[in-house]
């Protein structure tokens, strides 16, 4: 297969605006200029090109519904990538910066919008300077700017540092931390498309998703849409991580095999070692098991399977490791995260923590774990966004997928830490509100 | 009162048991007659202010550009930043202590982050966290911290030192870190993240994903 | 601009049919149906829901997840399901959460027993925990500021408190700090959250974590009383619950939650919530003093009585100065004692002059009448020479409202800056007592006759500031108001400066009885408005009608004290050396007068060196009577407590005083003095205490409003303004009156603090220039009088003027006032 994202990609200087230019860059841009913003908006919507950030959701769609009129309107690039697991956006800002500042030109003139931002999270501090220096290559060829190559479209660019936090990849939680306030999520609806950033109607999309715009493009939505399967259209990046021997960003078509990824392209687990679990889509995805290894890696088969295709990042699990270490690393993560807006997520994630803790140390009962699934109960589908559904989701899996492990290691602390049943009894839980 | 852990992942001002000085002033906008900012501060935050449609957009340009120049986001520092961009420093307030890169204690110059999430950790990411720290001593200028996940996971266990990403790591490169940045020399640059070709096995480069080795 | 018009929907509720108004969210629709949906973090006093507390949550047909009824508007045609095992589930999940970390401390919190974490626990909660791990426990309760007592481990986040600091009050200090569990409620720094509307927050805070330090511990729900009245400590005059325990205000809140949306809107400031203090305390006087030689003393009502009745000794030589905080009824019956009783016509309420009866008439044309809504929904909004924050504060509250919510076009012009100078489109800075050049400029540059620039000139402003002003007034939408200080129309030149500002209302078409436009009139004393035209002016009786003879305006009188034509003074809740301009002038005429018969309820300067009678004045919390809110809105008092060691209501005082003079007021119960005064004032018509009721009644809405009398017609010729003086080396003096200089905050324990002594706001460079520093100690003085204050350095003064405060005990800016100029120049010098 063709390389679509990754064309060229480790191309000495491919970073730098010449080599772009000689391996063809911004040829879409000339091409789609040439056209009107709707015709551009549907080859977009032909592509059938899902967003790349996690929530899928169809990036022609998303654009087409920014109202048209000359308010101000706003393109965000969302390069915030901090769903554990995922690196895809940083290895292509890093290494094809103008591929981003391609698709957004063009986007931005599809969606008719002319001011936009990327919000790329400020531990990229290396991809950030490569991405300034980018932007100002663009500006200087007139790729940026006012009337761009002559046409109508006048677009101006802005990179944006972010300064560590997770919840501002939520579109919302970013919108509000780009107007430099805390990245608290809003209220949904009004929706970006109409009320976004400052107000104005804004179109929102992960790194990937804008970084595949100048091959759809290129190759037409149609031809686009025809890779992959049904309802995943195209090719995706895949950060492969944790027990595979080799790591790393794979573009794939969709629809390829799970287990070709895990096993072919990444190695697999070190030799002796068997699947525990894995997570398809990055940390906020129900963990699948070595018996879904042959699932196909799409986004309609994934969520068949009850997990997601999310971000696209696989975390493998090995046999050795206990399952309530991911859980705890997993709780501890959600909750330093939480933003603390909504009552469910902030409260909830600490006190998943709390008894993941006991449990860990031996100082829970099998009931505990009843608890635990019934708090992941309480959040799911109760919070303002969705950062605390995406630690109930895993952790529930986990519960529901290795209680008899959960409850033997509940036994095996006990043992180690010479603790009576006595002592536990103390710590069934009492009423306490009484009517 | 019972004595609550907390503030363990990150570095993270405790506040909850402050009560407000009642000899301070209440913390209005800063009257720019009254508050002095060094002139490159200044220009910075101005600078940054420039790029937006609406000026407090730049409070995160605008603490960082406070933080490199003072060396975290002490009061003095917020200040400054208010008055330039015309808020409270409640605000920023709110802002700074919001985001993990925003120091609102006193902290070393040069910052270590470990990643010590899931896939960073399954390749030994705590110990390599426990020997920063250790390496590190009670050397005042090192900020080392273990962070949530920096998006790197295909070099674990790593760590971004002074912004550069380096992995993977291992325990011994702890010390060579160290000794390194104690002599204005690139940490461990053989590590570098930016040195890595693709692992995708497809690209058709000159250099392939075997390349590194 | 046009107002939501209610539009009914229907929909079902728990299988209830439910008519509700179109656009308003579910919690509300759901109440219109008697059915009640639990919620914390809504309020929309706040602004729009935030759906942070998920309490609310609620199953909505053809919706598969909960959705939050805080922030779901209500349609035609929706069901709703509250009562669901689904919708149980979740609130009885929320509550279990959010008492995680609550410390259940109810027995010994403030807010027990009207708290709705309380009620919601026991009416939605699962009546379980079984969260076993310890509580968080932390340090409390913990100063917040002087006032607010914060217990961070009650908190749940609501982010109320937080969202009225920077939505409401937009002063930014109030913030959260940290992110997810460890976030907490704090301000920068450790710095205490002092601002003039902190005071909110206690009541927005839905559980314990904010309480007032003053109530704390005082009562419980059961030990207390609510009673309604009028706080009359500004003319904003808010609508107020009285929380009154055996014979005590212990709290003041805002009436009944939501407030009064024709006033106040359900806010209050720090003053009004927290000066009831001053009804309780020591300092106050409560029994009737005559001067006996040097000193004053107790003595019966009966002496005090026919002390003051000797007034009748002075007919034809007596004076009087009517106060912001005195009722209608007790102006009303003292003109009538000094007019029909004393042949005098000496009678002002106004500091800085008269006001001629043409010009008083046209401003109180009820056609020019803006209301306090029309501040929120006008097109734009013109603010001279006022600042909302000290003059009527609940005002800058709307304001800001009405530019955050409807994109009001806020300008601004007047000499010291604003606080919501930040809020406006055009802040124009004229020279201290250049109101009238601005006015004259903008009615020149709106079309009218005369040469704008020379005008825009002569107040120090530039010529094409004003032109675009005036564009944006002109071309902003038809709804504008304009809202005035009385320092505008203060000084010789006063009534200039009103024909002017009438001239700018013609041209901007505010004189055509369009509703949601106009002029708005903030008085400088609370019922300023009331008392004028309940008669306590020299120029017009009750009803502005032409008086038997024009008096002396409050200047005129001292002259004519110091001239030995007024020998008696009778100061009804005013006092001179505090707010009247020529304090030296005024100190002589207290001094000459051989009687001055006061009321008071604190010992100022005027009372402990020059009264002969002094009656102790009631405190609003125990008054009956009415008062008149600057747009017309009459208020009724009503008396939550008895009265405080002897004091006697007021209007019986002056009932009693009048018939031992000789003039029996035929009044003896407060209703029957209400009857009488509404019967003297023609456009009062038919009115009655019912129609005023508990929200008051805008009698300019009233159709007996035709029976104002018509005043001169606009357009008028303007005189060429004044040329504001050049400041030349000196510097100009402007004066302003904060929201705290008040005696009310100077005896209130909780409040004394904000009475900070006398500060003189200067420019950076003219600072440099004198070669003076941020907080040192100077002299500001004119024609030998100088009067001490810290230097306060504000780079947003402009350069050539220095601001002082009226209205303070000491170091009063009123010395440095001449008679009849509010502009003196001054210098300012170190202090020796
Ligand atoms: C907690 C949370 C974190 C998220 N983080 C990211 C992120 O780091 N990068 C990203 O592109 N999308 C992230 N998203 C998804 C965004 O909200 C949004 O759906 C996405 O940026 C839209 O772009 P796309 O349609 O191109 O995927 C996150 C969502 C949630 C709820
Ligand atoms: S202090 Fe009260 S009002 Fe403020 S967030 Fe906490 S619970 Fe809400
Ligand atoms: S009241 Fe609806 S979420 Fe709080």
């Amino acid at each position: 297969m063709d390389k679509l994202l990754f064309r060229d990609i480790d191309e000495p200087g491919l970073n730098t605006l010449e080599i772009y230019e000689r391996r063809g860059g911004y040829q879409a841009l000339r091409d789609a200029l040439k056209r009107r913003p709707d015709e551009v908006l549907d080859q977009l919507l032909a592509s059938r090109l899902r967003g790349r950030g996690g929530a899928g959701f169809e990036m022609g769609k998303k654009a087409s519904f920014l109202p048209k009129g000359t308010m101000d309107k706003y393109l965000v690039c969302n390069a915030d990538e901090s769903e554990p697991g995922t690196f895809k956006d940083r290895e292509l800002m890093q290494k094809n910066p103008h591929q981003l500042i391609e698709g957004m030109i063009i986007a931005a003139y599809a969606a008719e919008v002319n001011r936009s931002f990327i919000y790329i999270r400020g531990e990229y501090a290396e991809q950030a300077d490569i991405l300034d220096a980018a932007i100002v290559e663009a500006e200087r060829a007139g790729y940026l700017g006012d009337r761009i190559l002559g046409s109508e479209l006048t677009l101006s660019l802005v990179l944006h540092r972010g300064a560590g936090a997770y919840i501002c990849g939520e579109e919302t939680g970013l919108l509000d931390s780009l107007e430099g306030k805390r990245g608290n999520p809003r209220l949904k609806p009004p929706f970006p498309a109409n009320q976004g950033l400052y107000q104005g109607p804004t179109l929102i999309n992960n790194v990937e998703t804008l970084s595949t715009v100048p091959a759809i493009v290129r190759m037409g939505g149609d031809a686009y849409a025809a890779i992959g399967v049904e309802n995943s259209s195209g090719t995706k990046l895949v950060s492969i991580s944790g027990h595979v021997r080799r790591p790393g960003n794979y573009e794939v078509v969709l629809g390829t095999s799970s287990r070709e990824l895990i096993y072919d392209l990444a190695g697999g687990p070190p030799e002796d070692r068997g699947i525990k679990l894995w997570f398809p889509g990055g940390s906020s995805s129900p963990v699948l098991t070595a018996d879904d290894l042959d699932l196909s890696y799409d986004f309609d088969t994934l969520a068949k399977a009850g997990s997601m295709l999310g971000s696209g990042a696989i975390i493998v699990v090995d046999d050795a490791t206990p399952v309530v270490d991911v859980a705890l690393k997993l709780a501890k993560f959600y909750r330093h995260e939480s933003c603390g807006k909504c009552t469910p997520c902030r409260e909830g994630t600490n006190w998943t923590v709390r008894m993941l803790e006991r449990i860990d140390a031996g100082e829970a009962t099998p009931m505990d774990l009843d608890i635990m699934a019934s708090v992941q109960d309480q959040i799911i589908g109760h919070c303002l966004c969705v950062l605390g559904d995406a630690m109930a989701m895993p952790i529930s899996s986990m519960v529901a997928k290795f209680r008899p492990e959960f409850e033997a290691h509940i036994e095996a602390a006990r043992e180690r830490h010479g603790l009576s049943a006595a002592i536990l009894s103390a710590a069934v839980p009492q009423p306490a509100l009484a009517r | 009162m019972t004595e609550v852990a907390r503030f363990t992942h990150g570095s993270r001002i405790p506040g909850w048991d402050d009560a407000a000085d009642l000899e301070k002033a209440p913390a209005g906008v800063p009257d720019p007659a009254i508050t002095e900012v060094p002139a490159e501060l200044r220009e910075a935050i101005e600078a940054a202010m420039a790029l937006y449609p609406d000026r407090r957009s730049a409070a995160i340009p605008a603490l960082h550009a406070a933080q490199e120049h003072h060396g975290w986001c002490s009061p003095e520092a917020i200040e400054q930043v208010a008055a330039v961009m015309r808020v409270t420093p409640g605000e920023l307030t709110a802002v700074a202590t919001f985001y993990d890169m925003f120091e609102t204690v006193p902290v070393g110059a040069h910052a270590v982050y470990v990643c010590t999430n899931i896939s960073c950790s399954l390749h030994g990411a705590d110990d390599l966290y426990e020997a920063m720290l250790a390496a590190a001593g009670d050397d005042a200028g090192f900020n080392v911290r273990s962070f949530e996940c920096l998006g790197a996971c295909d070099i674990a266990p790593m760590a971004s030192v002074d912004g550069v990403y380096l992995g993977p790591l291992e325990l011994a490169d702890a010390e060579r870190i160290v000794a390194d940045v104690r002599a204005g020399r690139p940490p461990v640059p053989e590590k570098e993240l930016v040195r890595r070709a693709c692992a995708d096995p497809g690209v058709t480069t000159a250099s392939g994903p075997d390349a590194e080795a | 601009m046009p107002r939501p018009q209610p539009t009914p929907v229907t929909l079902t509720i728990d299988g209830r049919e439910v008519r509700a108004t179109e656009g308003a969210m579910l919690v509300d629709g759901a109440k219109q149906g008697d059915i009640e949906i639990p919620y914390f973090c809504y309020e929309p006093k706040l602004g729009p829901p935030v759906g942070a507390c998920r309490m609310c949550l609620v199953e909505i047909e053809g919706i598969p997840k909960l959705q939050t009824a805080c922030s779901t508007p209500v349609k035609d045609g929706m069901v709703v399901h509250t009562q669901t095992a689904r919708v149980k589930a979740a609130q009885e999940s929320v509550v279990e959460f959010l008492l995680i970390n609550h410390p259940l401390d109810c027995p010994v919190c403030d807010k027990g027993g009207e708290c709705p974490l309380q009620d919601i626990s026991y009416g939605w909660g699962g009546g379980t925990s079984r969260f076993i791990e310890p509580k968080r426990h932390f340090e409390k309760p913990l100063a917040l500021s002087p006032l607010i007592a914060i217990d961070r481990e009650r908190c749940i986040l609501c982010y109320r408190c937080v969202r009225f600091s920077q939505d409401v009050a937009e002063d930014h200090q109030l913030v959260l700090h940290e992110r997810g569990y460890h976030t907490y409620v704090g301000t920068f720094d450790g710095h205490p959250y002092v601002a003039p509307f902190s005071g909110n927050i206690i009541e927005l805070c839905p559980v314990g974590a904010l309480t007032s330090r003053p109530y704390r511990f005082r009562a419980r729900p059961w030990d207390i009383e609510g009673a309604g009245s009028v706080c009359t400590l500004c003319p904003a005059q808010c609508n107020v619950t009285l929380t009154v325990r055996d014979d005590r205000v212990l709290r003041v809140l805002t009436r009944d939650h939501d407030g009064n949306p024709g006033v106040d809107d359900g806010w209050l400031c720090d003053k009004g919530r927290f000066a009831y203090q001053s009804f309780h305390v020591e300092e106050r006087i409560v029994e009737p003093l005559v001067r006996e030689g040097d000193a004053l003393r107790a003595v019966s009502w009966e002496r005090a009585l026919d002390a003051a009745a000797a007034i009748a000794r002075h007919a034809g030589r007596a004076g009087a100065l009517v106060g912001g905080q005195a009722t209608n009824e007790e102006a009303f019956l003292l003109q009538r004692l000094f007019r029909e009783g004393l042949d005098s016509g000496d009678i002002d309420s106004r500091a800085g002059g008269g006001v001629p009866l043409e010009l008083e008439r046209a401003l109180a044309a009820p056609a020019l009448q803006a209301s306090v809504p029309d501040l929120e929904f006008a097109h734009s909004v013109l603010l001279v020479d006022c600042d909302p924050v000290d003059d009527a504060p609940i005002l800058d509250l709307r304001i800001r409202k009405g530019v955050r919510r409807h994109a009001v076009a806020l300008s601004v012009a007047s000499a010291r800056p604003t606080a919501l100078d930040a809020s406006a489109h055009h802040a124009l800075r004229h020279a201290p007592g250049a109101g009238e050049a601005f006015l004259a400029a903008l009615d020149a540059a709106l079309g009218g006759p005369g040469d704008a620039r020379a005008r825009a000139d002569a107040a120090g402003l530039d010529a094409e500031a004003v032109a675009s002003l005036a564009a944006s007034l002109r071309d902003g939408g038809e709804d504008v108001v304009i809202a005035y200080g009385e320092r505008l129309g203060a000084g010789p030149r006063g009534p200039h400066a009103l024909r002017a500002l009438l001239n700018v209302a013609h041209r901007l078409g505010l004189d055509t009885g369009r509703a949601g436009a106009g002029l708005l009139a903030v008085p400088a004393g609370a019922n300023g408005r009331g008392v004028r035209e309940a008669g306590a002016s020299p120029t017009a009786g009750p009803g502005l009608v032409e008086p038997a003879a024009r008096g002396r305006d409050a200047a005129a009188i001292a002259r004519a004290v110091e001239d030995g034509e007024i020998t008696a003074l009778w100061l009804l809740r005013a006092d001179p050396l505090r707010s009247h301009p020529d304090q030296a002038r005024w100190r002589a005429a207290l001094a000459r007068a051989g009687l001055v018969i006061t009321h008071e309820s604190v010992m100022t300067e005027a009372v402990r060196e020059h009264a002969t009678v002094v009656f102790p004045a009631e405190a609003y919390a125990e008054k009956a009577g009415t008062v008149t809110h600057p747009d017309g809105r009459l208020q009724r008092l009503r008396p939550a407590i008895g009265h405080a060691g002897d004091v006697r209501p007021e209007w019986q005082v002056i009932a009693e005083v009048a018939r031992r003079a000789g003039l029996d007021l035929g009044v003896s119960t407060p209703a029957e003095a209400t009857a009488q005064f509404v019967a003297a004032v023609p456009f009062f018509a038919g009115l009655t205490l019912e129609d005023i009721g508990g929200r008051g009644v805008r009698w300019n809405e009233r159709e007996a409003a035709t029976a104002v009398p018509a005043g001169a017609a606009a357009p008028f010729e303007l005189d060429d303004p004044p040329v504001a003086a050049g400041a030349n080396g000196s510097l100009r003096l402007g004066t302003f009156r904060s929201i705290w200089a008040s005696p009310e905050v100077e005896i209130s324990p909780a409040l004394k603090f904000l009475a900070r002594g006398p500060s003189a706001e200067l420019a950076p460079a003219d600072a440099r220039r004198l070669g003076l520093a941020d907080g040192e100690t100077v002299e500001v003085g004119s024609n030998g009088t100088r009067v001490r204050a810290s230097v306060a350095l504000r780079a947003s003064v402009p350069v050539g003027s220095v601001f002082l405060e009226t209205g303070l005990a000491e170091g009063s800016a009123t010395a440095l006032e001449g008679e009849d100029d509010g502009a003196a120049l001054v210098e300012i010098r170190p202090a020796s």
